[in-house]
């Protein structure tokens, strides 16, 4: 067992052998398979806790040391099979900072475009994929409806036509920039590799422009389907989904919002800017709090400390991904995508909003930036520049970089030695500033659902919903064949032991 | 030769995730073995992209790593289009290989209409390393010829 897993492990029993703790978890219990969700039952049979236990990738660090930085784009790109641009970037952002490089203006700019594509396509997914099953099929739908067919079904075949083929056309232009999707080799500290050709122009500002009209015709969607359904409005709104904590994304100088490059912007629960600071700084402001049944660690607010899992101002727990974004920016930095922002605030009750589930109507929002933005890039002149990099010149020691992943704000910090080797490499992946939120999202949904011992049978859906609204990463691990991850519920008394397993 | 005439081997897995690559190491096998009438793929993608790769394809046989925790590791596991059918629960993550079927299937894609899919059960695809485990590497052998032997019986020659 790894130290620090041993001490909390430890720090666990004397609590509960002190009386104090009334949870003992087998440690063979933790962080098996995916989505597994364990659920701690009082005399009463009323939740006592219930767990969402998230895997974790381990050793990437010593994995790491001892290999060149430049490396560091490819090899963390292979991390997750879902999002390897957003490693990639994030990665190339900390190399610019560890050479002490500013990255070329036209440089910037293609990887700009390339990351708003990927935003775009990512973004996509998950509405009519991923999430289109909580909301366009609806939670109420038998189980076997609530996945991609049963949105094509709702949705139509031509729509699921388009998707697919929208997908596909944005996909070329992170193609052709990046050589490929799954392993980019577009990012170089101070630039790219690669240009983007004059004659490439007209059919890249052509995908651009059916992406925005794409990401337009999905909002009409989600008004047609989402807004128009009075049951869909309460169920975002409801207590059960909603908690008031800090939110963090990343802004421009006009602290609009931006997924490539500025400030984190943390704001209150009461939607007050609460800090704003370079990325490099990120230390002084986040910290990690380690609970005795997880490997995951739960990032706070450092200035405000861990006060356990509790939502409200005293407590430094704090979201990102889409809603955090919104809340924390002053709003969208394209004319069509801020129109959608202020509707977004009016209909919900003005900012910041604090229901879980609005997070799918944030990222429909966020989607039209991203087509703006790509239409704004390749009607720039300089795209087509000859001239894409700077050359570093300096010796590498530490950098830090980020970006807005699809799923929140994604940090990388790289340390090397004095030949370039990298020495540390830490990672705070978005999924994991979401954690303690996510955390008090399922354990909030059970506790709604599970009345002196009896289960509701929505059970899985509603707690499903708690989390997937979040578009938590779990992807980087096994396939897991026969093509699912499977979500394992399991209901324990006080004592660990197993009253109930629900499969699916 | 055009595609729907031939086979497909899809290798899907992380080759920085130890065993998780497992399938990578038995593609190469086989892409020695039929250089003419297989086109083998290796791929870290998940969910819509997978998309992409089959289609077209007259058959495939996709290998991977699973985690079912069911059997010991190195168990070699086999499915069909038929065994997907019965999975439609949904992934809460990426889309899962049952949905992209389902999905290629409603949209009147052109999909193969033969697929197998050959496992090998891992036990610990979570730390990252770039080499197999003892076990992974012990029943790579009985992985390839599993696979070997759909090619072969698909008509796969050379």
């Amino acid at each position: 067992m790894e130290k620090t897993a041993q001490k909390v492990w430890n720090q666990a029993h004397q609590q509960a052998n002190s009386g104090k703790r009334t949870v003992s978890i087998d440690p063979i219990t933790r962080l098996e398979g995916h989505g597994k969700i364990e659920i701690f039952l009082n005399d009463q049979g009323n939740v006592d806790r219930a767990y969402l236990q998230i895997p974790e990738l381990r050793g990437f660090e010593v994995f790491c040391q001892g290999r060149p930085s430049e490396d560091m784009p490819q090899l963390t790109s292979r991390i997750c099979g879902v999002c390897p641009t957003a490693h990639h970037m994030a990665s190339t952002k900390a190399l610019d900072a560890l050479y002490e490089v500013d990255c070329h203006p036209a440089g910037r700019k293609i990887r700009e475009l390339v990351y708003n594509a990927f935003m775009l396509e990512d973004h996509a997914l998950h509405v009519y994929v991923l999430g289109g099953p909580d909301f366009i099929v609806g939670p109420d739908a038998p189980k076997e409806l609530r996945n991609i067919v049963g949105v094509i079904g709702k949705v139509g075949l031509d729509v699921g036509k388009k998707v697919i083929s929208m997908r596909r056309r944005i996909r070329e232009i992170i193609n052709y920039a990046g050589g490929k999707v799954i392993h980019p080799v577009l990012g170089l500290p101070g630039g790219v590799a690669k240009g983007i050709s004059p004659a490439e122009l007209p059919k890249f500002k052509e995908i651009a422009k059916e992406g925005l009209e794409f990401a337009k015709f999905t909002l009409q969607v989600f008004h047609d389907i989402v807004l128009k359904n009075e049951a869909y409005v309460k169920l975002i709104t409801s207590d059960a989904f909603t908690h008031k904590t800090y939110y963090m994304g990343m802004v421009d100088k006009n602290n609009k919002v931006n997924f490539y490059d500025g400030d984190l912007r943390v704001v209150t629960p009461e939607g007050k800017e609460f800090a704003k600071f370079p990325v490099r700084d990120y230390l002084e402001h986040i910290a990690e709090h380690v609970e005795p049944w997880s490997y995951i660690k739960f990032p706070f607010l450092k200035k405000v400390g861990w006060k356990g899992f509790t939502e409200g101002a005293d407590s430094g727990i704090f979201a990102v991904a889409p809603m955090a974004r919104l809340n924390a920016a002053d709003g969208m930095a394209t004319p069509e995508a801020q129109k959608a922002y202020e509707e977004y605030f009016k209909v919900l009750g003005g900012k910041p909003v604090h229901h879980t589930l609005a997070n799918h109507w944030a990222r429909v929002v966020e989607m039209i930036q991203a087509a703006e933005r790509m239409v704004e890039l390749l009607n720039d002149p300089e795209i087509v520049s000859g001239e894409f990099r700077t050359i570093p010149t300096k010796i590498p020691k530490i950098g830090v970089g980020a970006v807005e992943a699809p799923r929140g704000t994604l940090i990388h910090q790289y340390e090397t030695d004095e030949k370039g080797l990298i020495k540390r490499a830490n990672l705070i992946v978005a999924t994991l500033n979401n954690s303690a939120r996510i955390a008090m999202s399922v354990d909030k949904a059970a506790k709604g659902l599970i009345k002196e011992g009896v289960v509701n049978d929505g059970l899985l859906n509603m707690v499903e919903m708690a989390f997937r609204a979040y578009d938590p990463c779990f992807g980087c691990a096994t396939h897991t064949l026969p093509g699912e991850m499977p979500m394992v519920v399991t209901l324990r008394d006080l004592k660990g032991e197993v009253i109930r397993e629900i499969r699916r | 030769m055009t595609l729907q005439a031939k086979t497909l081997v899809l290798a899907l897995g992380n080759d920085i995730l130890g065993d998780d690559g497992v399938a990578f190491y038995a593609a190469r096998l086989l892409r020695a073995e039929f250089p003419k009438s297989v086109v083998v793929v290796e791929t870290g993608e998940a969910g819509l992209p997978l998309l992409d790769h089959l289609e077209s394809y007259g058959r495939a046989l996709i290998l991977d790593a699973a985690a079912t925790g069911k059997c010991p590791a190195g168990t070699i596991l086999r499915w069909d289009r038929e065994d997907f059918r019965r999975c439609v629960a949904p992934s809460q993550h990426s889309a899962g290989l049952p949905h992209i079927l389902e999905l290629a299937e409603r949209l009147g894609l052109a999909f193969p209409t033969e697929l197998q899919v050959v496992c090998m059960e891992v036990s610990d695809p979570t730390v990252f390393r770039e080499t197999l485990t003892a076990e992974a590497k012990q029943a790579l052998p009985a992985m390839a010829a599993a696979a070997r032997e759909i090619l072969t019986a698909w008509g796969c020659r050379e």
